[in-house]
């Protein structure tokens, strides 16, 4: 039988400054919740919102797949393995920072700022290779569907994780009921309303809420909203 | 509350930038003492010198590594707590420390 995890939108922890906006699903820096540590495998989930031309300073990363998701605006990432890349709003990047990787991320706006969605997966191995991949998402092959755009495997559509976890996006017009089907026995799917209005077995969900659901290999719901956008992000749930 | 602890930690990895950040992201805590091993036999040799409250095992260390640090552990009876270092930097460093050890203060 399915079990589920309600996250509210207002639940989030929100915190800001002059430079950095920041709601975080989960414990991370000095934001620490016990009962907010994870979701299986999906361990950050940041939205956050970077002032015109302010980001993250070099420092680095090991052992953690990130993935990064401009929603308005756009990201210029460099690192130490050679890349610099901007990656705008309709693009993502995947770092896959196995053996250590340096790396600085700032809004490439200047005038604007840069909503962008970070999401930190713990890799099914240590020390890996370091890897970035940068990837043109598909719009037409979201539409009305769930769709991947991160699996295990790279493909033209996806970028690779290192790790059983898929991440798909479904962009819906109109209301309808939809269907998804968890990748992999023992994976949960956390899905995330990036905008408007769903429902699934009697949980509402609007803009910024989540539902975290295990124990089932599929699930359907509704869209209850003229537009949808719903992120799904679907991992093991042991590691 | 682990601002109000004061922690001796180890944090052995093997990627030297990577550890200069570790080492000063840990000592500039609040209570935390941060002291870092780049190799295995380092970080066992100072295992036998100290009795640290915890070990990060950070970048660079294998499940296999991680197998000989906790047997060296267990042989010298310590209460040294072992914590898988993830991420790299001070994303989740203060989460994992606070999780082992307030964990540790409700036992």
């Amino acid at each position: 039988m399915a079990k589920y995890i309600y996250h509210k939108e207002d639940s989030r922890h929100h915190e800001y400054n002059d430079w950095l906006d920041s709601k975080k699903t989960f414990s991370f820096a000095d934001y620490y919740n016990p009962k907010r540590m994870n979701f299986g495998a999906l361990r950050v989930f940041n939205d956050d919102i970077l002032q015109a031309g302010k980001g993250f300073g070099r420092h680095p990363h090991d052992n953690m797949e990130i993935i990064s998701i401009p929603l308005d605006g756009s990201l210029i990432h460099k690192d130490n393995l050679g890349n610099e890349q901007v990656v705008t709003a309709g693009e993502i990047q995947v770092m896959s920072t196995g053996s250590g990787v340096f790396h600085s991320e700032y809004n490439h706006e200047q005038t604007a700022k840069t909503r962008f969605l970070q999401i930190w997966i713990y890799p099914s191995a240590l020390n890996v290779t370091p890897k970035y991949t940068k990837l043109q998402l598909n719009k037409d092959a979201f539409q009305n569907q769930f769709s991947a755009f991160i699996a295990p495997t790279a493909d033209v559509h996806t970028a690779a994780v290192q790790q059983k976890a898929w991440m798909s996006l479904g962009i819906f017009n109109s209301t309808r009921e939809f269907e998804y089907q968890v990748k992999q026995s023992g994976n949960g799917a956390y899905v995330y309303v990036m905008n408007g209005s769903i429902e699934i077995d009697g949980h509402q969900l609007s803009t910024g809420d989540a539902l975290g659901i295990t124990d089932t290999n599929a699930f359907s719901g509704k869209i209850n909203s003229p537009e949808a956008e719903i992120l799904v992000t679907d991992v093991p749930m042991t590691f | 509350m682990t601002d109000k602890l004061s922690l001796h930690l180890l944090a052995i990895g093997y990627h030297p930038e990577i550890m200069q950040v570790l080492h000063r992201l840990m000592n500039s805590h609040s209570g935390w003492h941060g002291t870092i091993a780049l190799s295995l036999e380092e970080g066992l040799q100072q295992l036998t010198e100290y009795p640290y409250d915890g070990v990060l095992l950070g970048v660079g260390v294998t499940p296999e590594d991680e197998a000989i640090i906790r047997a060296a552990i267990e042989k010298q009876e310590l209460f040294t707590r072992i914590i898988r270092h993830y991420g790299g930097g001070s994303g989740l460093l203060e989460n994992e420390v606070r999780a082992e050890f307030e964990n540790l203060q409700q036992q």
